[in-house]
């Protein structure tokens, strides 16, 4: 939960230039950076894992920089599963958020433009708000992916109780252990928080298109 | 007075704004007094294009871009002013109320940096000037096309533009709807003395508000009362 939490949050932040610059720049060769963000989509988590725990080591430029910088290694830290999960979710939140963006009628852009808006204040103004269910779609895909995710922790965090164990593979643990009652309330748990998250997503997308229609009626 | 001489433009699309045209040859000198101007000519003509070369929105390849003193483009110079920084009024061909806004804060939109009691004082102004006072607490989606017309309208011009683009306005709205809003403009070109820029397709509009007419034909302007600015 802790680690969904984080993810989502840190990702609303860090997908939202990415995504902005997806669904405005001009760049030709653009299609490269959004392979690369989609790239989990089509990843195995092993793999994606894998590659994460050798930049991680003690070895990999991530983990050099990581103990220059802090005195200790990144792999099976808190850290370290934090950033792969970053990574493993990224096109959760950005796709989205660029969806979302993309959608944004262009008109009122040039509209805010004119009325002297800056760069920076029709983000602010016209293009977050109306981008608001792409945005509680990013932080709650981002959460319930994070929650259900097995391969990548178990390459990256281990299976550290209290630090780098996550509900996916706890779930795991206890069905090896044959404690089916346990891993049963827990998958039941990861259901129910994935059918509200879900819920809230199509709710808040249903809600935003009732008040925020634009004037079509010419 | 606004000047645009030879200003050719291909359309290109500004790094942060979408495109509104597709690529387009145009070739334009043109100098527009103060009052309304009428722009006219067929579909494809380059109205909007310059329009929004005027306003920023495209930038042209050659040539400059003057409102009174004030230069905003000459691609001599290198002056390119962002077009948030051009004081422009510009109700486009389709309406773009901001959505999740109200009526009220769509107006104040442009003036927002301005002092609060200034900001008050020009909102009540416009909200009296066209009637739209009682909607002041609506969304764009509770309200009709000729009040959204106006809601546009009103929000160009508080803003206090130095130059307003109007283009095609009041297509889509009935007569009656069109007299009011006529009405409004005209009382307001008498108010402000600044070049009012108006694209339609309408005779009786043209004859009702035009001080001089301008043709344009395939990115050309054919016809304008005056001669061009010389160079």
């Amino acid at each position: 939960m802790k680690l969904a939490a984080c993810v989502a949050a840190l990702l609303l932040a860090l997908g939202m230039p990415i995504a902005y610059w997806l669904a405005y720049a001009t760049w030709r060769a653009k299609f490269l950076l959004e392979a690369v963000v989609a790239l989990p989509l089509v990843l195995p988590p092993t793999v994606l894992g894998f590659y994460a725990l050798l930049a991680m080591g003690p070895h990999g430029p991530l983990g050099k920089f990581w103990y220059a910088a802090f005195g200790h290694g990144l792999a099976f830290t808190f850290g370290g599963l934090l950033l792969a999960s970053m990574f493993y979710s990224l096109p959760f939140a950005v796709q989205p958020l660029m969806n979302a963006f993309e959608g944004v009628d262009p008109r009122l852009l040039n509209a805010a433009a004119v009325l002297g808006a800056s760069p920076w204040r029709r983000f602010a103004s016209v293009i977050l708000p109306l981008s608001l269910p792409g945005m509680v779609a990013a932080v709650v895909l981002c959460f319930a992916h994070t929650l259900g995710e097995f391969g990548v922790v178990l390459m990256v965090g281990g299976n550290l109780p209290g630090i780098t164990r996550t509900a996916s593979i706890a779930i795991y643990d206890n069905v090896q252990a044959l404690q089916y009652g346990e891993a049963n309330r827990m998958a039941l748990v990861l259901l129910c928080v994935s059918f509200v998250v879900l819920a809230i997503v199509y709710g808040v997308n249903r809600h935003a298109r009732r008040l925020w229609t634009p004037w079509t009626g010419r | 007075m606004a000047r645009v001489r030879k200003a050719r433009a291909a359309a290109h699309r500004r790094a942060s704004l979408p495109p509104l045209a597709p690529p387009f040859v145009l070739d334009v000198t043109l100098e527009i007094p103060a009052g309304i101007s009428i722009l006219l000519g067929p579909s494809g003509a380059g109205k909007s294009t310059l329009l929004d070369c005027i306003a920023g929105l495209v930038r042209p390849d050659v040539g400059c871009v003057r409102v009174g003193q004030d230069v905003w483009f000459d691609s001599q110079k290198s002056i390119d002013l962002p077009v948030h920084q051009r004081r422009v009024g510009y109700v486009f061909q389709s309406l773009a109320l901001f959505p999740h806004l109200s009526v009220e804060q769509n107006i104040v939109y442009g003036i927002a940096q301005r002092a609060p009691q200034e900001r008050s004082q020009r909102l009540e102004e416009v909200l009296q000037a066209f009637g739209i006072a009682d909607l002041r607490g609506r969304k764009p989606a509770e309200i009709s096309g000729g009040e959204a017309q106006r809601v546009e309208l009103a929000r160009a011009l508080v803003t206090d533009p130095q130059v307003l683009l109007l283009d095609e306005p009041m297509s889509g709205l009935d007569e009656e709807l069109k007299a009011g809003i006529i009405a409004d403009l005209r009382a307001w070109r008498t108010a402000k003395n600044i070049p009012i820029l108006y694209v339609t397709h309408s005779k009786s509009e043209a004859q009702a508000l035009g001080d001089r007419r301008i043709v344009m034909r395939a990115g050309k302007v054919i016809d304008q009362p005056s001669a061009p600015m010389p160079g």
